[in-house]
């Protein structure tokens, strides 16, 4: 299948913990022994994507843009998205004293987008999280289950490949009530049908392998098989596929709040686009309410394209891509 | 790797630029299209839209030759038919394309004839004679009669397919004749103050005879349509434009536009720019235009900013624990609000000055009594005695009477030991709700009371099974109030819990109720005012609609293509949504004086530059590519 | 191959601007020529019919969950007697049990028929062929736009690997590809159709046409209007197709028979023309497949910004009533699409693949 070379290349790193898992070869300290592997391979990976400038660029952002996020209530402060203490009137253009601006309710834009970091990045990350733990339980179970429980799962699978994802997403986000939750579990509802396939295929490839064989063998169950070999395995393409994921998440939460989906209690954003959109701003000219919030989402969603093209390439040389 | 540096090797010269280059003609090429499009297409335009010299439209290839006014809505149509109609839009196409028995004065608002040139009623106030007038033809040529009333009416009372839209209007009615062309009977099961405000439009019997599902009829299919209004409508495709033409037989005088044009956008910051660029000749906003859109129209030369009194009222439902008819509670209301004082409490937390202030920026005028002050026959403001001031200390206290005292938290509990937390119900597609909103939150929070702001895009249902504790309410009001007060009445509750009533948000009050039934079979306009002003009264002591605010129409229009247009009220009013077809039918062209179009004729000479820059840009490309092409011929 | 191991254009789809997809796609397919491919045919004919049946079936349940009785919906704001909500009922047939509705929904959409539209009172088949042209007409001009460019341009990034041309045209794409498309539309509009500072406004803000033109005036009109919506969507789509190609190629240039074809003293440009670009259109092709499926569906925020009269702007509208059967048959529209193109590509796929019985 598709990734099959994915998993050739991924042995040197991702396959260290396989053949070290502890569970069936008792032995003097397997534990540590795995460990060691695993940092080994950690460190190895490392000094292979150090080598991608801009996956290290797309890194240096994220962890910029994770700072500001985890640092604002120092910074900023809840109060930023209060209404009643807004220390600005109403659309005040940059100035020194509000460097971007203000926006309806005379609030602080420089603030709101820093506070909004905190909601647009966390939805991201659990949106892709769940994602990609749906395609990882559904991938690896079809993987390793053959037969009519993995031909119903792959249908499901493809039928979900096939729906337009933003229409699933807008139908679920209407279904639902409005809040963070109905955004995450619409985002990642939608999305997971990717990283299922991915996985299968490198299930299928490493279930093929020997080990597994004397594995299955020494008496190792489903669950030993799946969680203790295949899943180290398949962590590293994982990985990968949710850093991927979360840039797309990222974007999808801006368009669902975009399109007034989304949680008007919260500052995202997405919810902050929308409220520009909203008041005017466009045909207003009001740029300063409608650029910075805009440019942290590309900023943002670019970095972490960035630096899952930089995992991938290192997990697959052959690829290339990023370089 | 090392095989992908192989091919980076050997490379000579030429050959990155031409990439980029042709990269460039790539993106460019639709700057192309554009840079020759622009030009024509925006020169048709205005010569289009404001008639700057007929030769000029010639010379555009503008067969009709007329004036035309462009309005920018945000709406789509719902049907043409105006039995099936319930949108503004349709229905104030409905009121240009059909003449109703009366009109509305532009300046107050007061019942005038229309196509019934006088009424009367009997001793009985039972039975309604209208005379219908004899200048108004279809516009196929055939006579207006009151014949043609009479069948509509008669149709809308047998056939509930076409009563769809406007059924309410005839329920009350027993009998409709037409002893004469020119003589309409109505004879009425109970007294009824508004027969003088039947917003019914009459269509003609010999088209709509012929129709046979009234529930599946647009009316859309053949054009012109026939009808008897001010405009005739001509073409219609739907989510672009409707299109009509000025009925220049009609009774009151022809239009002074030659054509109508109602082009939707989806989008107001896109109408608002077409009106910037002349693309359009007045932008209504839905429901009105946002401050900052305001605030930067102001400041263009050839723009008018309109303002005047809404129609509008913007207020904060309570669910008084909503009750059918036949006595069943349901839905799951806050218990805690069935007490006023509770009630009181959470409006004097309100602070609708500064709702107007930075919700509103200026653009409404605070909420007092239920009917705006735009109608000041009925506008009633309560007396000092009875004002819910802003006052949120008195507001803790009310609330410390009530029992709900504030705990360790700062939170109000109740004797059951839970803390007061309401859920309110907004509009998910209204800013305004969600500003309020933010602001309610804050503010309630300070007196201790928590709030989930409950945003969906569809409100009816849990609006109609009484799901909500409070919620973001607003109606337009009509001149005649009827329909806005009748909505609180105990009669207008569901049946059962599974019919749906007429009912705003189950008030059912019998002081309030006596004084509706009064005013009703009231056909003194002095004296049933009065009562429509106690009854508001009532309303306002209740605390279950309190009003916050009453939102401006702000509208745009541009000055060099409309010189002048009837407002409603005429001193300082709105002109889309009016009651009746004045603005449009009075609106009056600007003169072709052709002193506008700078902006096109910058736009004409940067197109074409662009064009010849992109086409330079081709040549050169081609040419090089021809070479390179030579020699690899083998 | 094992049976459950369906090659599917899919694969390739997925990859996104990731792309490890792409590379490796079709390698491990096992294309069997002559009546092997007449089975892989039926069979993959038999999937989309299957999966579109399955489509018919999720719309109509996943839209009875939206919160909202249609009916009360459209009589909220007016007073309405019971009777007249039990006509409703009847006439959308909502009074029926949900099986029966169920069934009745099948039956008909089954002959074509997708029911009457609550909000339009039209047949939901008539509201979609009214906007569906619209809507072929912004993404099929954008889609063949964009695929172009990102096919030319992956081309020559690839072949320039490394280069700064590459650098720079990679790192654009990626870069539009991280914009919001609403977003740079919404700018697009701020820039280009209002005008800012010494910018007039040269396209118009929204819409399709401005109406009442015919003729060439018409098709310049339309031209015009267009433009905006297009260069939004190629912006922000054609770099997937650019990264894609570029990988592909990439992949394909390690061939021992390229270097052979240079050391022949063919041009380079000849040697990517005639040999490195077929064999790499593989996936590209795949790509360009479901990418035209998609657009269907992904100019519902392009559709709301510039108020195109397409189906993006109907579902939207459809969404909030809820308008059940317009919303059904728009669903069962932007799937189907996606389904069909997905099909005609696996379909192609063994017949371009020159791996495969030549």
């Amino acid at each position: 299948m598709t990734s099959a070379e994915t998993t050739e290349a991924a042995e040197p790193t991702g396959a260290a913990g396989a053949d070290g898992a502890d569970g069936a070869a008792p032995g003097p300290g397997p534990r540590a022994l795995s460990w060691q592997r695993r940092r080994a391979s950690a460190a190895r990976f490392w000094r292979a994507f150090r080598t991608h400038r801009a996956g290290v660029v797309g890194l240096a952002a994220l962890v910029l843009f994770a700072l500001v996020a985890l640092t604002a209530p120092l910074t900023v402060g809840s109060d930023v998205a209060s209404v009643t203490a807004a220390p600005g009137q109403p659309l005040q253009s940059p100035s020194g004293h509000f460097p971007l601006g203000t926006d309806q309710f005379g609030r602080d834009l420089l603030g709101l987008v820093i506070w909004g970091s905190r909601v647009s990045l966390l939805v991201g990350l659990l949106a892709a999280v769940l994602s990609v733990a749906i395609g990882a339980v559904i991938g690896i179970t079809a993987g390793h289950f053959r037969g009519w429980y993995a031909t119903v799962l792959m249908r499901v699978t493809d039928w979900f490949l096939v729906m337009p994802t933003l229409v699933l997403a807008i139908a679920l986000a209407t279904v639902l009530s409005r809040s963070l939750g109905t955004v995450v579990l619409a985002i990642g509802v939608t999305t997971w049908p990717t990283t299922a396939r991915l996985v299968r295929a490198q299930t299928l490839a490493v279930e093929s392998r020997p080990y597994i064989e004397r594995a299955k063998a020494l008496g190792g169950g489903h669950w030993h098989i799946m969680s203790r070999h295949v899943l180290p395995n398949v962590m590293p393409l994982v990985l990968a596929q949710t850093t991927l994921i979360i840039s797309s998440a990222i974007l999808a939460e801006a368009t669902l709040a975009f399109l007034g989906l989304g949680d008007p209690t919260v500052v995202s954003w997405g919810g902050l686009l929308q409220d520009a959109r909203e008041a005017g701003a466009v045909s207003s000219g009001d740029w300063w309410y409608l650029v910075p919030p805009g440019i942290a989402i590309a900023v943002v969603a670019l970095a972490f394209t960035l630096c899952g093209r930089a995992v991938e390439s290192v997990l697959n040389p052959r690829l290339g891509v990023s370089r | 790797m090392n095989t992908q540096d192989q091919h980076g090797r050997g490379r000579t010269g030429p050959r990155p630029r031409r990439a980029r280059l042709l990269a460039a003609a790539g993106a460019a090429a639709l700057l192309l299209a554009s840079g020759l499009a622009a030009p024509a297409a925006s020169a048709a335009q205005q010569a289009g839209n404001t008639q700057q010299g007929q030769e000029q439209a010639q010379g555009q290839g503008q067969g009709h030759g007329g004036k035309v006014l462009t309005v920018a809505v945000a709406q789509s149509v719902d049907s043409l038919s105006p039995f099936l109609a319930v949108r503004l839009l349709s229905t104030s196409v409905s009121r240009l394309m059909y003449e109703y028995l009366t009109n509305y004065d532009p300046k107050d608002a007061h019942a005038i004839p229309g196509l019934a040139t006088k009424w009367e009623s009997s001793p009985d106030k039972l039975t309604w004679t209208y005379t219908i007038r004899s200048d108004s033809k279809w516009s196929d040529g055939q006579q207006v009669t009151a014949e043609d009333a009479a069948w509509t009416f008669n149709k809308m009372m047998t056939d509930p397919g076409a009563a769809t839209a406007n059924g309410s209007f005839v329920g009350n009615f027993a009998k409709v004749t037409a002893p004469s062309p020119a003589q309409l009977v109505i004879r009425l099961k109970k007294p009824q103050a508004t027969m003088t405000a039947l917003d019914v439009p009459i269509v003609p019997k010999h088209v709509w005879e012929k129709v046979q599902d009234f529930s599946k009829f647009n009316n859309d299919k053949s054009f012109p349509i026939v009808g008897n209004g001010p405009f005739v409508l001509t073409d219609y495709k739907p989510d672009s434009y409707v299109k009509l033409k000025a009925n220049k037989d009609f009774w009151r005088g022809a239009p002074k536009f030659d054509e109508l044009v109602f082009r939707y956008y989806k989008d107001q910051d896109a109408a608002v720019a077409a009106l910037r660029k002349g693309e359009v000749s007045f932008v209504a906003g839905s429901p009105s235009l946002t401050p900052a859109q305001a605030a930067s129209l102001k400041g263009d030369k050839d723009i008018h900013v309109n303002e005047g009194p809404g129609r509008r009222f913007y207020a904060l439902a309570t669910n008084p624990g909503a009750q059918a008819k036949d006595g069943t509670k349901f839905g799951d209301g806050d218990p805690s609000l069935l007490d006023e004082r509770v009630r009181h409490a959470l409006f004097m937390a309100v602070d609708r000055g500064t709702i107007v202030d930075k919700v509103f920026q200026g653009h409404a005028v605070q909420g007092q009594g239920y009917i705006p002050p735009r109608f000041s026959s009925y506008y009633w403001q309560p007396s000092a005695g009875q004002d819910l001031a802003y006052d949120p200390a008195k507001a803790g206290q009310l609330l410390d009477q009530a029992g709900y005292r504030k705990n360790a938290d700062g939170k109000r509990v109740g004797k059951d030991g839970k803390p007061l937390n309401y859920r309110v119900l907004c509009h998910a597609t209204d800013p305004n709700d969600k500003a309020v909103g933010k602001y309610l939150q804050e503010w309630w929070g300070k007196i201790g009371v928590g709030v989930s702001l409950d945003c969906l895009d569809n409100v009816t249902d849990p609006w109609l099974a009484g799901k909500y504790d409070l919620a973001f309410d607003g109606w337009s009001v009509n001149p005649d109030p009827d329909f806005v007060l009748s909505i609180h009445t105990c009669a207008a509750r569901p049946q059962t819990p599974k019919d749906t009533g007429a009912t705003d948000n189950f008030i059912c009050d019998k002081t309030y109720d006596d004084l509706y039934a009064r005013q009703l079979a009231e056909y003194d306009p002095a004296k049933r005012a009065d009562l429509v002003k106690q009854m508001e009264s009532r309303l306002y002591d209740l605390g279950y609609m309190n009003v916050m605010a009453y939102p401006n129409a702000v509208e745009a229009y541009r000055t060099d293509q409309i010189k002048s247009i009837t407002t409603m009220p005429s001193a300082a009013g709105n002109i889309y949504g009016q009651d009746g077809y004045w603005s449009w039918w009075s609106a009056v062209p600007a003169d072709s004086d052709g002193s506008s179009g700078g902006g096109t004729s910058t736009g004409v000479v940067i197109g074409i530059v662009a064009g010849v820059v992109v086409l330079g840009g081709l040549a050169v490309l081609f040419a090089v590519r021809r070479r390179s092409t030579a020699e690899d011929r083998e | 191959m094992t049976a459950e191991a369906t090659p599917s254009a899919l694969d390739t789809a997925v990859a996104g601007p990731g792309g490890s997809g792409p590379a490796a796609a079709g390698r491990a397919r096992s294309g069997r020529p002559g009546a092997g491919y007449a089975r892989y045919v039926a069979g993959k004919l038999g999937g989309a019919a299957v999966s579109l049946l399955a489509v018919l079936v999720t719309s109509f349940f996943l839209f009875r969950l939206i919160p909202g009785d249609p009916v009360k919906f459209m009589t909220g704001g007016r007073p309405v007697s019971a009777e007249q909500i039990a006509a409703y009922r009847r006439e959308f047939g909502l009074d029926l049990p949900m099986w029966r509705q169920f069934t009745q929904y099948c039956g008909k959409a089954l002959t074509g028929d997708l029911g009457t539209s609550y909000q339009f009172h039209v047949p939901v088949t008539d509201k979609i062929t009214e906007a569906l042209p619209n809507t072929l007409l912004l993404t099929g001009t954008a889609f063949v736009l964009y695929t172009a460019l990102g096919v030319f341009l992956g081309t020559r990034s690839a072949w320039r690997h490394g280069r700064l041309g590459d650098r720079f045209h990679t790192g654009l794409a990626l870069t539009l590809y991280s914009i919001p498309s609403f977003w740079l539309g919404l700018l697009l509009i701020i820039v280009l159709s209002v005008g800012a500072g010494p910018v007039p406004g040269l396209f118009p803000t929204g819409g399709m046409e401005s109406g009442g033109k015919e003729g060439f005036a018409y098709v310049v009109d339309v031209v015009h209007h267009l433009v905006l919506p297009v260069v939004t969507l190629v912006a922000v789509e054609y770099g997937q197709t650019l990264l894609v190609t570029r990988s592909a190629l990439l992949d394909e240039m390690g061939g021992d028979y390229l270097t052979t074809a240079r050391a022949k003293g063919l041009r380079d440009d000849l040697v990517r023309r005639r040999h490195a670009v077929p064999n790499a259109m593989l996936p590209t092709v795949t790509l360009i497949f479901v990418n035209l499926g998609r657009t269907v569906a992904g100019v519902i925020l392009v559709e709301t910004v510039f108020s195109w009269p397409g189906l993006g702007g109907l579902f939207y509208q459809a969404l909030s009533v809820p308008d059940l059967p317009l919303v059904q048959g728009l669903f069962f529209v932007f799937a189907a699409a996606v389904i069909i193109m997905n099909t005609l590509a696996d379909l192609l796929y063994p017949l371009l693949d020159p791996r495969v019985g030549r």
